[in-house]
């Protein structure tokens, strides 16, 4: 191996880690939760008041059912009376359910709406934050903030709110109505308070600790899931996937020793809290208290059937509670995820905006750091360039060297730590960014495709441009052929999901075609594009030969003799210029541009087996 | 039910015995806990009685608290399997899925998304076993209580039993009805999250694009839209099921009300005890109580329904079947005889024969679509042929263990897959029991120990998940290591350096050299000089051999082959154009 190719450190090719989703540092989660509740802050006290209610109608409903009772075991009982009461009660726990179902349904609604005023947000912040940092998240973390983070906040906002109403209300009104009664079993009740305490510290002591440990686990085990399951297809290529299977079983059994473990810990707690967190335990103070009471004759059984019903419902409003506390932790670490997306600083509009005067692209003293606030290794460090308005420059190196990162910093997709960036002789910084990105066209590697017409894809750089225009920028990208005679539906034919119709080349050229229609007066390229679809490269590269014409154009090259007749061949490595000039003058310079292409002569005549075959004249041919 | 009850013992796999005993518990303890309502009617009527018998009363009350010890005791046990099984019925049931991923044949595998099967080993596994450990309990605490308080109320005085059974019809047909609506909301929802979902993906994709036409945000009008129909999703959904859910959870309480007010009219007509009534409405109570929670907890249980329902399925998948397990390879070359496949109904080969003898080199060289990765994945028998035979060494396919043919066939293709562990693992995955030197002899002749030495930690170090942070060269020239320890003696190569640039490039070409040396190979390329010493060439089109021979063969007869050969040299001397001439 040559000297070129190993003068490259490591730490060098190492593009930046893109980060798992952004970064939590946002406020807390317990306050993030309530942060990002703010738009439909009144509508869910509303829930509350409304659930609250409905325990205190539900709580006087059950104690009127019970004087009906008291009232029929008078020597004389009044019928009127009886009945009077137990319409009461009726009245009290229709109003009970039906105002608990309104609670839980203004604070669904509430929720429903509030999915939809985030995820809109969001969207809109994803436009203001800089391009690069947007796709440094990349579409799958993003994707995972706006859908599931944001439902994960259904749980705590349509069944929390007015769950936390009803179940706060309830034991006060219960505990109310008992005193009314009889103040004797209310403080037999109240016994049970202890009881309650202690469960509930149970129930939540154990929580920060244990739970840290088992979702430490429980996202291993969804990791080697992942790993596992998406490697499957391509593992099965090459191994029976007995080695993926090992690792798998592994990771397995680690996460049953942990939940185990975490079992085993909050074993006694959990005895405790079933055993006594439920109606039966209850039961048996408020009876053995009752027993006594009205045996001694100092109390009506009827009294005792009342606090049968209501002096258990303290405890019984515990468990829904017990039962949601896991659900919300979730919510508060996807409000914590969203609180943090929505923290990233946008990319600052100019206050006084400049028009872009013409295709030149001037690079002065550019310095540039993907760390954070410009912080950590330099990606470029010093690149002076001068591309004049109509020209070719090609950009050469190993990967990592800073190619890709100056192509992105033309269109601004992050502003540079030091240094500055002219197009059109405007500071990138001075510019609209509509108006910069009209004046940049991107025709990268992966096209991107929206699952809609052809039409309506190509239209994408230019919403107002009519029929005849979108058709003659897929003519000039060589697509217009194909969409005509190959597509079921011509122009108005859908692409599929990303693009799933079309073979690789016919997506790029429909990329290109659009690239065409945005007339901007620069184009970034990515030569590999180029190579997208070996059986059309003929076509491919005519389109591009044609999207360039007349145009400033810079060009990431990988082979080196596509880009032989740039105006200029810029050499980069570890993100400074090493190397400027025209193809022959850097041949003649016999530098690392002159080992590069060296190589490149040997690659392209590689033949197969030749080598190791020639060797061993034994092996017939 | 049945069908419930089928898939749980399912889920519960090898755990079967000890959760059919832990469901016992749990009918046991529920009748116990039933009993335990059931005494309050005495303890009641002896406390109205005008005389109360003290002594009855307090024996009432003893029986009452035992059957609440009994029921905890009970409770216990049953929350024995739930909390010490719960985990080891997981980790089984994972790896049976995981073991049915491993054998389940590959076009099935491909078929399910793998989106789609992460979600079902990671999540709806975990739904399944929760609801094995949970719901079924809490299932038959809902049925047994309400059951057996009900009867006993009906022998107390059946006119009163009569009124609390007419709730139970009503609340089962409310519950019914909130499952089905809400199966139908949630595909509903599903399907509206779906397509959000790609439309946030396509979203960030676009930005550039989008933010140069003004079209973001609320100006998005796809993304707008999507965000609605997702909104509008849910809540026709929770408008749809909210009466029913109102009326199954208050049926229940109101038949209560009702049965009371009956009495009353009873008592006042002098044909009921006061007493009775104040008892049974004491017990009744209680009978309301687990009802309504069925109808709050209904949604959870179709959760749970579809969960098993989807883990059912995976694991009902048949692997492969293999002829002759005992069968060895002793040599290696390749044999296709009239091998025809499909793909989803669509033809990829059709009648495809040829040999490939052992140490030659075979390349197949066509159009994407015209099947040539079909043929290198049938040799490591991806399906089986819908017709003809795939042979090596003589040996049908079908007849092999899987394990058999791995063992004698190498891959190396454009999909490079690593583990998340460190490059000697990776290595060595190939061949667990190799010696680092091993390890270390293949890595150098596969290019990859000069850049694995610089890294801080060299072999030890960690790919991080899918090998991101190495470049494509790198991560290939990794792959190819590996095949070399392995050291098969058939070796197949899917366009190994199609996506590589110029310095990657030759670092891969000396690697692949040092792979091949003696082997039986057959290489799919598109660049053609790379194969244009193979000892055949395969000119595939449209699923059929439609020439072959050698090189100068194939551009002697002047057909396709030469075309393509002619298409490529003009390619290769194509450039950007210079602009500014």
């Amino acid at each position: 191996m040559s000297a070129t190719i190993s003068s490259t450190s490591t730490a060098e090719k190492r593009e930046p880690a893109p980060p798992e989703g952004p970064p939590v540092t946002g406020p807390s989660p317990g306050r993030a939760l309530i942060g990002v509740m703010e738009p439909v802050h009144g509508r869910l006290l509303t829930s509350i008041a409304v659930a609250a209610t409905a325990a205190v109608l539900g709580v006087a409903g059950f104690a009127l059912v019970a004087l009906a009772l008291r009232e029929l075991l008078e020597p004389v009982p009044d019928p009127a009376t009886v009945f009077r009461l137990l319409g009461g009660a009726l009245a009290g726990l229709l109003a009970r359910f039906g105002l608990r179902a309104l609670s839980f349904h203004l604070s669904h609604l509430a929720s429903f709406e509030l999915e939809v005023e985030l995820r809109t947000r969001l969207a809109e912040h994803l436009a203001r934050i800089p391009l690069g940092e947007a796709q440094r998240l990349g579409s799958g973390a993003v994707k995972k903030v706006v859908q599931d983070d944001v439902r994960a906040l259904h749980i705590a906002v349509a069944d929390s709110v007015p769950l936390a109403g009803f179940t706060l209300a309830q034991p006060v009104a219960a505990l109310v109505a008992l005193g009314l009664l009889d103040w004797r079993l209310l403080l037999a009740v109240l016994a049970l308070g202890p009881i309650v305490m202690i469960g509930m510290r149970l129930a939540t002591r154990d929580y920060a600790d244990t739970r840290r440990a088992y979702d430490e686990a429980n996202e291993a085990i969804n990791a080697a899931v992942v790993e596992f399951v998406q490697g499957m297809p391509v593992v099965r290529t090459f191994d029976d996937g007995t080695s993926s299977f090992r690792r798998f079983a592994t990771r397995v059994h680690a996460f049953t020793r942990a939940t185990a473990a975490w079992q085993e810990s909050s074993r006694s707690s959990m005895i405790f809290s079933r055993a006594m967190m439920a109606p039966l335990p209850a039961l048996v103070i408020i009876l053995a208290a009752g027993v006594w009471l009205t045996a001694s004759g100092s109390m009506s059984p009827a009294t005792l059937v009342v606090a049968l019903v209501i002096g258990t419902l303290p405890i019984e409003s515990i468990m829904p509670l017990m039962w949601l506390a896991h659900h919300i932790n979730e919510s508060k670490a996807g409000a914590a995820r969203i609180s943090a997306l929505l923290a990233i600083p946008p990319l600052p509009e100019p206050e006084r905006p400049e028009q872009p005067a013409d295709g030149s692209i001037r690079f002065r003293d550019v310095r540039f750091s993907y760390g954070p606030d410009g912080a950590g290794r330099p990606a470029l460090d010093g690149v002076d360039l001068d591309i004049p308005s109509g020209t070719v420059c090609a950009l050469v190196g190993p990967s990592g060297s800073g190619k890709s990162t100056v192509a992105r910093l033309i269109p601004r997709f992050w502003d540079v730590t030091g240094g500055e960036i002219l197009v059109g002789g405007v500071d990138v910084r001075r510019i609209p960014a509509e108006v910069l990105l009209r004046h940049v066209s991107m025709v990268f590697q992966d096209p991107f495709l929206l699952e809609d017409t052809i039409a309506a894809n190509i239209r994408l750089a230019r919403p107002e441009a009519s029929d005849a225009e979108v058709e003659a920028a897929a003519r000039a990208a060589q697509a217009h052929d194909f969409i005509v005679s190959e597509l079921p539906h011509g122009y108005q034919t859908r692409v599929g999901e990303r693009g799933a119709r079309l073979s690789g080349g016919q997506r790029q050229r429909i990329t290109i075609a659009r690239a065409m229609l945005a007339e901007a007066p620069i184009v970034i390229l990515d030569e590999a594009t180029a190579f997208a679809d070996p059986e059309n490269e003929a076509a491919i590269q005519d389109a591009i030969a044609e999207l360039t014409r007349g145009r400033t154009v810079v060009v990431i090259a990988h082979r080196l003799s596509t880009v032989a007749d740039a105006d200029q061949i810029v050499v980069l490595d570890s993100g400074r210029v090493a190397e400027r000039g025209t193809h022959r003058q850097l041949l003649d310079a016999g530098g690392r541009y002159a080992r590069l292409w060296a190589h490149h002569q040997r690659a392209r005549t590689w033949a197969l087996g030749s080598a190791a075959r020639a060797e061993d004249p034994a092996v017939t041919r | 039910m049945r069908r419930i009850l089928r898939l749980m013992m399912l889920a519960a796999g090898s755990y079967r015995r000890e959760y059919v005993r832990c469901l016992q518990s749990s009918l046991a303890a529920s009748v116990v806990q039933a009993a335990a309502y059931a005494t309050l009617i005495p303890l009641l009527y002896e406390l109205t009685r005008p005389q109360v018998d003290e002594a009855a009363a307090w024996g009432w009350f003893g029986a009452f608290a035992a059957c609440y010890v009994a029921e905890t005791v009970l409770r216990l046990y049953e929350l024995r399997f739930q909390y010490s099984k719960w985990a080891d019925v997981l980790a089984e049931a994972r790896l049976r899925l995981g073991e049915k991923l491993r054998t389940m044949p590959q076009p099935e595998l491909e078929r399910r998304a793998a989106g789609d099967l992460s979600t079902v080993v990671g999540g709806n596994v975990a739904n399944a076993t929760t609801g094995v450990s949970t719901l079924g309990l809490l299932f038959t605490q809902l049925v047994t209580v309400p059951a057996v308080l009900g009867v006993i109320i009906a022998v107390v005085d059946w006119r009163l039993g009569l009124v609390l059974a007419v709730s139970v019809p009503f609340a089962v047909f409310f519950v019914r009805r909130i499952q089905r609506l809400s199966g139908s909301g949630f595909r509903g929802i599903d399907a509206a999250d779906a397509r959000a979902a790609d439309r946030i993906v396509e979203y960030v994709q676009g930005l550039p694009l989008l933010k140069a036409t003004g079209q973001v945000g609320r100006q998005s009008r796809r993304l707008a839209d999507a965000l609605h129909a997702q909104g509008e999703a849910m809540t026709s959904m929770q408008k749809r099921v909210t009466w029913p859910g109102l009326l199954a959870s208050s049926v229940v309480q109101l038949c209560l009300v009702a049965m009371v007010a009956v009495g009353a009219a009873l008592v006042l007509g002098l044909d009921l005890s006061p007493a009775l009534l104040l008892a049974v409405a004491a017990g009744a109570v209680r009978f309301a109580e687990p009802l309504a929670t069925a109808s709050a907890m209904s949604q959870v249980f179709e959760l749970t329904d579809a969960a098993l329902e989807r883990v059912g399925d995976v694991l009902a998948c048949r692997p492969l079947p293999v002829g002759a397990p005992e069968a060895r390879i002793g040599r290696f070359d390749l044999a296709f005889e009239e091998v025809s496949f499909s793909y989803d109904e669509t033809p990829v080969l059709r009648g495809v024969s040829f040999t490939a003898p052992e140490r030659s080199l075979t390349a197949l060289v066509g159009p994407s679509g015209s099947g040539k990765t079909t043929i290198t994945r049938l040799l490591t028998r991806y399906a089986d042929p819908a017709s003809g035979t795939v042979r090596i060494g003589g040996l049908d396919l079908r007849d092999l263990d899987p394990a058999e043919i791995y063992r004698h066939v190498s891959v190396v293709f454009q999909d490079v897959y690593l583990f998340d562990d460190t490059i000697r693992a990776n290595i060595a995955m190939a061949r667990p029991d190799a010696t680092d030197e091993e390890v270390e002899a293949a890595a150098r002749a596969a290019n990859v120990h000069e850049f694995v030495s610089r890294l801080p930690d060299g072999y030890d170090t960690r790919v991080g998940e899918i090998g991101g942070a190495l470049s494509g060269g790198e991560r290939q020239r990794i792959s190819i290591a590996r095949a070399i320890l392995k050291d098969a003696p058939i070796v197949l190569l899917d366009e190994p350096t199609a996506a590589l640039d110029t310095e990657s490039e030759v670092a891969v070409q000396n690697a692949i050299d040092a792979l091949v040396a003696d082997k039986t190979v057959l290489v799919i390329a598109h660049r053609l000089t790379t194969v244009a010493g193979a000892d055949q060439i395969l000119v595939l089109e449209d699923g059929r051999i439609t020439e072959r021979g050698t090189h100068a063969e194939l551009i002697a007869a002047g057909g396709r082959y030469a075309t393509m050969w002619a298409a490529q040299t003009r390619a290769r001397h194509w450039r950007v154009p210079s602009t500014a001439t």
